[in-house]
């Protein structure tokens, strides 16, 4: 009886969270102009617009995924110093530094984009593409940071002791014991910033400057005209990669472990 | 850190310094930006110049003509940026709280499925979100299109509670309306921030051993007098720190706002992009309406850490 009741709730719960994704997703079908759900004279012409046809959406999407990749690795590149240093000397100056990073990924936001409006205003490369790229990496460096560190504090110091008592020196040591070790960890890392990035909103609203349009941006202005079925295909290729992503992470990470649960069990 | 500096060749050590200082620029300067251009002044039909005025931080508490006229139209603004991030973080926090409980005590694959389907949810943009329940709560195709083609419509005007819906403005005369409503506003909300919730209960939840759950069981307790009187104390700490965590996210709601709330119970991040990039076009003042939602984050937050730190210490 308690283990139905449960069943039932969870199950609830999980519908609510899949109702809007699958409202979006069954109105990407609609064969008219407008987005009705349940949707009328299905057909996947929408799709067909979204990735071959209408080039705004492939110009959204081709920037989306520039952005998402290019800021994800510049993220990866920049914590793994700070993650090191975290690792290896805990002193204040790494934690400050560390803190320091974090700031743009825990404050509201958009916050953070009116600042970087004013910030790339002053240098005069508001609307460039690549500053939309830094602003991003900036955004989300507390992303591989946090990962880095949970795969570092996982490490087997033995390892490393192995390694010195055979000679090895840090960077060899580095190269050889730590570096393979946590591979998975800047994957996960990388893949949540992409992730994140990618469906961002605010910020590249803000330094965008209407400049160029990533592909949630792209849906927020066609919001204002109202929903087009298009504009779902864009959802659910989001969340599709989304749902891929994550499943990478969990087949070749720890998922569970990432997420900080007990390693034990 | 200085001692591995010096022991460093000289290139090594600019390398550093500069990836240092850039992180640092990167990360703090636009927060001090905003800080300093909160002081500066708009001057009419151009820019702005830097200065070191309050009048825009007047302007926010008391109208720009005050003492002639007081307004307190942005306070309004700060006070629902307040309301809903804190009723939609509440309702997140104790919905998904039972639900993390149960999920926790599956096998560790069931967990992980429920893991991606939560961070594939969670990283759905606002606006995809947005944009489901607006599907979802539209007048022309949503609930009230289905209420209507199934009756309920029909039963609600019979039963007299389209007359209460009303009331709560959630009706107009002919139909079940839902936009533009506080409701559908907080709703979004809490959907909004229930991945997270769940992500963010997990750790806590998951680490609570079942022998502590069986000890009890054995004792005789009944499943919910167990997740009252054994889990709910343990996880005190994080189901707070949680709510902190999620009210400070929503403070910078944006899309949701716009779509959902009535434009006279608008937020202050609308009334700040109208400011910075928007028509009102106001750096300055809209600085200062960033800078007072900062303030009014860290208050929150402070408050709770102290809240919290009364409670360990009480133990």
């Amino acid at each position: 009886m308690g283990k139905l009741i449960s069943r039932i709730f969870m199950g609830t719960m999980a519908l609510w969270i899949a109702l809007p994704i699958l409202v979006v997703c069954a109105a990407a079908l609609n064969g008219g102009r407008t987005m009705f759900f349940p949707p009328e004279d299905p057909t996947l012409q929408r799709f067909v617009e979204f990735f071959v046809t209408e080039e705004i959406w492939i110009r959204s999407l081709q920037n989306s995924l520039i952005i998402a990749f290019g800021s994800a690795s510049l993220a990866v590149l920049a914590a793994w110093p700070i993650a090191y240093w975290l690792w290896r000397k805990a002193d204040r100056f790494s934690k400050l530094l560390a803190g320091l990073a974090s700031m743009p990924f825990a404050l509201p936001p958009i916050i953070f984009g009116v600042g970087l409006v004013f910030f790339w205003g002053f240098s005069g490369s508001l609307g460039e593409i690549w500053s939309g790229i830094v602003s991003h990496a900036a955004l989300f460096i507390a992303l591989p940071l946090t990962t880095l560190s949970i795969g570092l504090q996982s490490l087997d110091r033995s390892h490393l002791d192995a390694a010195a008592t055979m000679g090895a020196t840090e960077s060899t040591a580095f190269r050889t014991v730590i570096l393979p070790q946590m591979l998975p960890f800047t994957a996960s890392g990388f893949f949540f910033a992409v992730v994140l990035s990618f469906n961002e909103f605010i910020v590249v609203f803000f330094v965008s400057a209407s400049a160029y349009s990533t592909v949630t941006v792209q849906i927020f202005n066609s919001l204002r005209n109202g929903f087009t079925p298009t504009m779902a295909v864009g959802a659910i290729t989001f969340i599709s990669a989304s749902i891929l992503i994550f499943s990478l992470i969990a087949r070749f990470g720890n998922l569970p472990q990432l997420l900080g649960a007990d390693k034990s069990k | 850190m200085a001692d591995t500096l010096s022991s460093q060749p000289l290139p090594m050590r600019l390398t550093r310094l500069a990836y240092i200082a850039g992180i640092l620029i990167l990360c703090i300067t636009p927060f001090l930006l905003v800080f300093a251009i909160s002081f500066g002044e708009k001057i009419e039909g151009a820019a702005w110049v830097w200065g070191f005025e309050l009048d825009n931080y007047k302007r926010f508490f008391v109208g720009a003509d005050y003492p002639n006229t007081t307004s307190f139209l942005y306070l309004k603004f700060l006070w629902y940026s307040l309301y809903y991030a804190m009723v939609a973080s509440i309702l997140a926090v104790a919905t998904s709280f039972p639900f993390v409980w149960l999920m926790t005590r599956l096998s560790r694959r069931a967990q992980t499925c429920w893991l991606i389907f939560f961070l594939a949810s969670l990283t759905l943009s606002e606006v995809f979100v947005v944009m489901g329940w607006d599907i979802l709560l539209s007048n022309r195709s949503g609930l009230p299109a289905l209420f209507k083609e199934t009756g309920v419509t029909e039963w609600l005007k019979v039963t007299g509670w389209l007359d209460v819906l009303r009331d709560w403005g959630l009706a107009s005369p002919r139909n079940v309306r839902f936009k533009p409503t506080e409701f559908a506003t907080i709703l979004t909300m809490t959907y909004l921030v229930w991945p997270y919730a769940v992500i963010l209960l997990y750790p806590p939840l998951s680490k609570i051993n079942n022998e502590v759950v069986e000890a009890a069981r054995t004792m005789g307790a009944g499943p919910i007098t167990v997740v009252r009187t054994v889990v709910l104390p343990m996880v005190r700490t994080p189901l707070i720190g949680t709510v902190m965590l999620l009210f400070v996210f929503l403070l910078g709601a944006y899309v949701t706002i716009a779509v959902f709330a009535a434009p006279d119970k608008h937020t202050l991040s609308i009334s700040v992009y109208e400011a910075v990039r928007g028509a009102t076009l106001n750096a300055p003042f809209g600085s200062a309406q960033a800078v007072i939602l900062l303030i009014a984050a860290t208050i929150v937050l402070v408050l709770g850490r102290v809240a919290l730190g009364n409670d360990e210490g009480t133990k």
